[in-house]
């Protein structure tokens, strides 16, 4: 039994961790004594494809990957009449720095995810399902392995799923380390077995996806939530959150807190309530200084805007995103200079090099940082900065790893700009030096 | 994708997943759905660019559109022959409708009542920041770079960059420079990882050999396990090349691109006539580039054609007329040709003519063949044993409106390189193949073949009763039939298989296409000049023009007269030797495979003490009761044109191509 570091045990909010805890909640008999596979029997014998599309939309169920897109609306993309296979594609590949919920989802329940892969499945009229894992998920690919074969044995899967006459197979791929293949078109490229590079967009998966076939890309978490869903309703669904982000979502919180773990929330309670009571806060004198609030892909924000809800709208107005929900936590005794500059290591090693800004611009602006924090920063980087963030921006690059890079600096620099002119300007680090003093 | 991944859980499915997905959604289009030619209204869209409007068809992508206004969007990874990719980001547009965001222009199709701005500050900015990215790690050698001058790095910095370098770090560095082959070398500090060459190999040359190691900023080109490239095709990396980063070796550090003086010329290689561009200095020809003819070679041609030309510069070349040795006069060389060749009448007789003959050249030799020379025996350098064509023939455009491709009796790479790449086009849009042919060739190894393609092995000799039992497959139902047939390279009885074709060709509704394999093959057959089994064993005397077709052949002979380029060891010790202009130096035309006229265009001039090969042959007929007193080529062509109508496009030669225009981005599409 997996250790659980997060949310579990009814609560008003826990929608998919409310059985997290269950003694052997990840086997088919665990799974189906709180309930499971209710949901994939109700669809397969009585309900359309189009009437789980409905309910999946009136829930307002939006994507928990990162770019936050109504599910409903993804699979209507999926062309009706498409005479040859379509595929739904479960993107388990959770690479985001920061980021553990799909782990925690496939390591406690990995039926509820097969059921809603299922689901998924005759939604858009699919026989066929990949999931796409990340390879050094060992302990989740062994469980979610074990899952589906005790499902497809049992008759919840195979030729003839629930008994119902629709056929529903479901392989796992693993990946082989890449962060870009948690984008969604280089994970097609190298389910397909090539080089893993994002395609040029569009055409757009849902009508050319995996081997040319229309495809529907989900997340582990987008999809666990399916089971709830049709089992109470999407309007059910509708009523946690706020007007426009529905639902509740798992954030993995990390960093300097005293209780990291993947918490379940409704969407619209604040960092504050996330960060300083549900993962206990940052050590004993000390404050959040910042705080990466959907994966490191998200710009930062300040420690001063703890206050700011978690649904995806009200992060876009504070200028971040909801991103893959992965709450990194950073506190005073840290230098945002450094941070960013190991941030940035991240993004221009993972650079799969097919689009130039990205391919150039990560690399480039490491070696910037590593030049100013060597001492030998100048005015001209100060600027060097600006202009690497720019080239980086809104959309040059081929997918969204080049735009993550560039918020990186961008946000880390417009919100702690004195701490770069330190650098830059000055060669000195006030945090460094408070710290020096401290011990 | 290996097929332990196929899934049996689609269960209402026909095709099972492969390896490849489809490129676009006209070549998804099931084989037999639709014919390729059938007539389509051509839909206009009309779109503002800068703004200016402008109409194209349906599909057009932003960057063909702005080529139609004379609008530049810079490109390095858009190829006009390449699918689109969006990978170097050069092209950044502005689009409306669309988000507030640049877009790549190489990637999005034309839609009517767009509004594209090339000159917004945000699109010329997102350009200058992709070219100043291009240029952090980039050497910056251009003094030293084969590219320079040429270079659309050098012009697109010089127009669309900022003013201003901001790089003041090390760049980074790799080995250099790599030996991808012989002939080509890589720079991997020039690469600006456009993929084009990689790309090209994938999806033109069906060749695994080259491809793209590591990631990220260490990302580089490489040949796959770093084995050299063998491949015919390896040359065209070279045209694609948007910088320095893949150099001929055969040229490298030759010269400077503008100090050449160029010519639109046409190969002398084979049969396929692929249109060439001749680069000359000081009197040497020192680059032979492509020049885009999308009726013939599709803006390709091959290594022979590419790095096969360092004889014209060999310092060995016979440039003087010999005697038993000695060099001597033109009038004292032709007048011991004469004496020596008089002897021997009829089929005592043998002339041995090289494959690039020239149209020209072609019908004054058939003049000889008329009258001294009746009844002399023939040979030239390597021909296909094919008769002349009976009725009309297969363009080799039309290849990609054919739903079915038959490829008989011959190695297209080998035989017809240029034509091969045509069919590999043909099938990956779409188009069924059937090869009859003994081995595994390159065609074998397509995207789809195991869905697009029937290779039929006969035994030898067994191809005609192949075709014979191919005639009824229903794959040959599904649309216009192309049938291209060669002669077996002797494993067949040529006038059988040829005889078994036509039949093939009218049972199933086909149109053929002879795969010709010398040079001007065709030509040569229209002038009448060759016709009969080659075969110059025990003649008396020969005329050896060209290299010798083989040792045997000359030595039995009591008389050799060579007229080459080179005096050779196979010529043994020829009694007479005129020295012969190379291709480079030739006025002239060929015929090609398909029956096309094309026009020689001389790079270099023939300087005394060399002859034109036209105005040699009118001399030695005068000589030999002939009378020719010709004043020019014109006048030969005009008199072939009449005599040949095979010949005919000769009374009119088109100008000469211009001058090569610095256009970087090639010539708008429609």
């Amino acid at each position: 039994m997996p250790e659980l570091r997060g949310s579990h045990g009814p609560a008003r909010h826990h929608l998919l961790t409310q059985h997290f805890g269950t003694a052997d909640l990840h086997t088919l008999r665990g799974y189906e004594s709180t309930g499971g596979y209710s949901a994939l029997k109700k669809v397969l014998s009585g309900m359309s494809p189009e009437q789980v599309t409905e309910e999946v939309k009136v829930s307002g169920l939006r994507g928990r990957g990162g770019a936050g897109f109504p599910t409903a609306t993804k699979w209507s993309f999926v062309p009706k009449d498409h005479p040859g296979p379509k595929y739904i594609v479960c993107n388990a590949d959770e690479s985001e720095p920061g980021t553990s919920k799909d782990r925690y989802l496939m390591e406690n329940s990995p039926h509820m995810l097969v059921e809603g892969i299922a689901i998924a499945c005759y939604a858009i009229g699919s026989h066929q399902a990949w999931i796409y894992i990340r390879g050094e998920y060992d302990e989740p690919y062994q469980l979610v392995r074990t899952a589906i074969a005790e499902a497809t044995a049992a008759g919840r899967l195979g030729p003839d799923a629930m008994g119902a006459g629709y056929a529903i197979d479901i392989r796992l791929y693993r990946g082989h380390g890449a962060y870009i293949c948690g984008e969604e078109t280089a994970l097609l490229e190298s389910l397909e077995g090539r080089r893993a590079q994002p395609r040029s967009r569009p055409p757009f998966p849902a009508v050319k996806g995996a081997w040319g076939k229309p495809t529907a890309l989900n997340n582990v978490e987008t999809l666990s939530n399916l089971p709830w869903i049709v089992n109470n309703g999407g309007a059910a669904y509708a009523a946690f959150g706020t007007e426009k982000s529905k639902g509740t979502r798992l954030l993995s919180v990390s960093g300097n807190v005293q209780k990291p773990g993947v918490y379940e929330v409704e969407l619209g309670v604040s960092f504050r309530h996330v960060i300083m009571e549900l993962a206990g806060g940052p050590p004993a004198g000390r404050q959040v200084k910042l705080f990466w609030p959907g994966g490191s892909s998200a710009p930062v924000l300040p420690g001063d805007m703890l206050d700011t809800a978690t649904d995806m709208e009200s992060l876009q107005a504070a200028g971040s995103m909801g991103g893959s929900g992965g709450v990194v936590v950073m506190d005073d005794r840290f230098c945002v200079v450094r941070a960013a500059h190991r941030v940035l290591k991240f993004y221009a090693y993972e650079s799969c090099g097919k689009c130039t800004p990205c391919r150039v611009g990560g690399n480039w602006a490491v070696r910037t940082y590593e030049r100013v924090l060597a001492g030998e920063g100048s005015a001209a980087d100060l600027r060097l900065f600006d202009r690497i963030q720019a080239g980086l921006a809104s959309g040059k690059c081929l997918c969204g790893l080049g735009d993550a890079a560039g918020w990186v600096i961008e946000s880390t620099l417009n919100r702690f700009r004195g701490e770069y002119e330190e650098h830059c300007l000055h060669n000195t680090c006030s945090v460094a030096e408070r710290e020096l003093a401290h011990a | 994708m290996p097929d332990r991944q196929r899934q049996p859980g689609d269960l209402n499915e026909q095709s099972p997943p492969s390896g490849e997905a489809p490129k676009s959604t006209a070549e998804a289009a099931a084989p037999g759905n639709k014919p390729a030619d059938a007539p389509r209204p051509p839909e206009e869209l009309t779109l503002t660019i800068d703004g200016h409007e402008v109409k194209v068809p349906k599909g057009t992508l932003l960057v063909e559109a702005a080529k139609r206004l004379g609008i530049e969007i810079p490109v390095f990874c858009y190829h006009h022959k390449l699918d689109p990719v969006g990978a170097c980001r050069l092209c950044l547009v502005e689009i409306a409708p669309g988000p507030p965001k640049p877009q790549t222009a190489c990637t999005t199709p034309a839609a009517d009542g767009m509004v594209v701005q090339t000159q917004s500050p945000l699109a010329v900015g997102a350009r200058a920041d992709i070219l100043e990215f291009e240029l952090v790690n980039h050497p910056l050698d251009c003094p030293v770079c084969d590219k320079g001058g040429e270079c659309p790095l050098q012009d697109y910095t010089f127009r669309h960059a900022y003013p201003v370098s901001r790089i003041d770090q090390p760049r980074l560095h790799f080995k250099k420079p790599i030996p991808l082959s012989p002939n080509i070398a890589l720079d991997r500090e020039r690469c600006v990882l456009c993929y084009r060459c990689t790309r090209y190999y994938d999806e033109i040359a069906w060749e695994q050999e080259l491809t793209v190691g590591q990631r990220g900023v260490e990302s580089y080109i490489t040949s796959e396990f770093e084995q050299p490239l063998t491949s015919v095709f390896s040359g065209n990396i070279l045209d694609l090349c948007p910088v320095g980063a893949l150099t001929s070796r055969v040229w490298r550090f030759e010269s400077r691109p503008w100090d050449m003086n160029h010519q639109g010329s046409i190969c002398s290689k084979c049969a396929v006539g692929c249109n060439v561009t001749l680069w000359e200095r000081r009197r040497q020809l020192v680059r032979v580039t492509s020049r885009e003819n999308d009726d013939i070679d599709d803006g390709w041609f091959c290594d022979r054609g590419r790095f096969d030309y360092t004889h014209v510069n060999d310092p060995d070349r016979v440039r003087l007329p010999k005697v038993g040795g000695r060099d001597t006069s033109w009038d004292e060389a032709l007048d011991a040709l004469v004496a020596g060749l008089q002897g021997a009448r009829g089929d005592r007789l043998g002339v041995a003519i090289p494959q690039d003959i020239t149209n020209e050249e072609a019908f004054l030799l058939s003049r000889l063949l008329k009258g001294p020379w009746r009844g002399a025996r023939i040979g030239m350098q390597n021909r296909s044993s094919l008769p002349p064509p009976d009725g009309a023939t297969l363009m080799i455009k039309d290849l990609e409106k054919a739903r079915v491709i038959v490829v008989i009796a011959s190695d297209t790479r080998d035989d017809v390189p240029i034509v091969n790449l045509r069919i590999k086009k043909a099938v990956r849009r779409g188009a069924r193949l059937v090869v009859v042919h003994p081995s595994e060739l390159d065609l074998d190894r397509g995207p789809n073949t195991a869905r697009n393609t029937l290779h039929i092995r006969p035994a030898e000799g067994g191809t005609p009763q192949a075709l014979r039992d191919l005639a009824g497959n229903d794959v040959l139902k599904e649309g216009p039939v192309a049938i291209l047939y060669g002669d077996g390279r002797g494993r067949e009885d040529v006038s059988v298989l040829v005889k078994a074709v036509a039949e093939f060709a009218a049972a199933v509704g086909g149109e053929v296409m002879p795969l010709y394999r010398a040079t001007n093959e065709r030509g040569a057959l229209a002038a009448g000049v060759v016709g009969a089994p080659d075969d110059l064993s025990g003649v008396e005397a020969i005329f050896c023009w060209g290299p010798p077709p083989s040792p045997e052949g000359l030595r039995g002979a009591r008389f050799v007269a060579a007229w080459d380029n080179f005096l050779r060891p196979e010529h043994g010790e020829p009694a007479v030797v005129i020295p012969d202009v190379s291709f480079a130096e030739k006025q002239g035309s060929y015929t090609n495979l398909e029956g096309r006229v094309q026009f020689l265009r001389p790079v270099i001039p023939v300087e005394p003490p060399l002859r034109e090969s036209w105005e040699l042959l009118s001399e030695l007929s005068t000589r030999l009761g002939v009378p020719t007193d010709y004043l020019g080529i014109h006048h030969v062509q005009r008199d072939a044109a009449e005599a040949v109508p095979a010949l005919r496009d000769l009374a009119d030669p088109p100008p000469p191509a211009g001058p090569m225009r610095a256009t970087l981005i090639g010539p708008a599409r429609p």
